[in-house]
């Protein structure tokens, strides 16, 4: 699994890329609680590249969603695949995360 | 598939000749139960309490990719042994801590989420089995049998809501993953492992070492 950020002139995008996994998801946690602690507390998740999610994953997207929410900031997530966004579905995510269809349509909220 | 073992003559030399060559099939089993199902049941209808089970075994298991090494279901509790041949061939999940920190995961997804309409919380007992055989008595089902996972039905006693509870030897095979990997002893949900504690259960001929993992 591979991060890659941009930093525009409204958020922070976080681009994943490969699984997420037990094996990798504390290089994404590390990434987001620095963001959120330097007081980045707009970031888009964009999962384009995502092939894969597993509950860890999940579970530090709660935690950021969480956080954020509680600094009044925004966190949104775009371009999921197939696969990734039946994970969301039967882990509940898809009513409580702000999910776009693309980069483009998620920008519009920041 | 399991091993069908079926001879009417209960004194039959060739169940015995059978018996002695199956091999063992060492792998992690797991019990999962489902916390407060059985009052729902009196409290409502199939349409509250069948809606919340369908979320929570899908939580459980689906989004883990587990659905395949589920063995038995009864009642609300659910039984899944997943051999160690089977781990390692995993693209993911495919260590005995990843094992345990995805299900630390799903536990915590659950008891977490913002809806508690959703999903109801689990228990979770979890044990790395020796003892134990790919067999079945009944024809067309997959089982396995073994004083192992008699021993993994015994740790469920020990669990409550929002606890795992991990064998001594399930913990040390975790722990040992973490060392392989390079990775500090307290990464991720290991690092709320309790203290051991030590019990004799019922039938179980020697002292049982057993930690816990209380979801926060």
């Amino acid at each position: 699994m591979e991060l890659k950020e941009q930093k525009t002139e409204n958020c922070m995008i976080i681009s994943i890329h490969g699984r997420l996994d037990t094996t990798n998801y504390s290089i994404l946690e590390k990434k987001l609680m620095e963001l959120i602690e330097q007081h980045e507390d707009k970031i888009l998740i964009d999962c384009a590249d995502m092939d894969y999610v597993s509950s860890s994953g999940l579970r530090i997207l709660l935690m950021a969603l969480k956080r954020i929410t509680l600094a009044k900031g925004k966190f949104a997530l775009c371009s999921l695949q197939e696969n990734i966004r039946e994970i969301f579905e039967i882990s509940g995510f898809t009513n409580i995360f702000d999910i776009h269809l693309n980069r483009e349509d998620a920008l519009k909220v920041f | 598939m399991a091993q069908y073992i079926h001879f009417k003559d209960p004194n039959s030399e060739e169940m015995i000749r059978l018996l002695e060559r199956i091999p063992r099939s060492p792998g992690t089993c797991f019990f999962m139960d489902i916390n407060r199902s059985t009052d729902m049941k009196y409290q409502g209808g199939l349409k509250d309490w069948g809606r919340k089970l369908n979320n929570t075994f899908n939580n459980l298991l689906f989004a883990n990719h587990f659905q395949h090494n589920v063995v038995k279901g009864i009642g609300d509790e659910v039984m899944l042994f997943i051999p160690d041949e089977e781990l390692r061939k995993k693209k993911s999940n495919n260590t005995y801590f990843a094992l345990l920190e995805d299900i630390y995961a799903s536990l915590f997804l659950i008891g977490h989420h913002p809806d508690p309409d959703l999903f109801l919380n689990c228990k979770v007992a979890i044990h790395y089995c020796t003892e134990v055989y790919h067999i079945t008595f009944f024809e067309g089902a997959n089982d396995y049998y073994g004083s192992d996972i008699d021993l993994t039905a015994r740790l469920m006693t020990k669990c409550i809501e929002n606890r795992i509870v991990l064998s001594e030897g399930f913990y040390i095979k975790a722990k040992n993953d973490l060392i392989s990997l390079g990775l500090p002893l307290e990464t991720g949900c290991m690092e709320r492992v309790s203290d051991r504690f030590i019990e004799n259960f019922k039938g179980v001929p020697e002292s049982t070492s057993f930690r816990v993992i209380d979801i926060l």
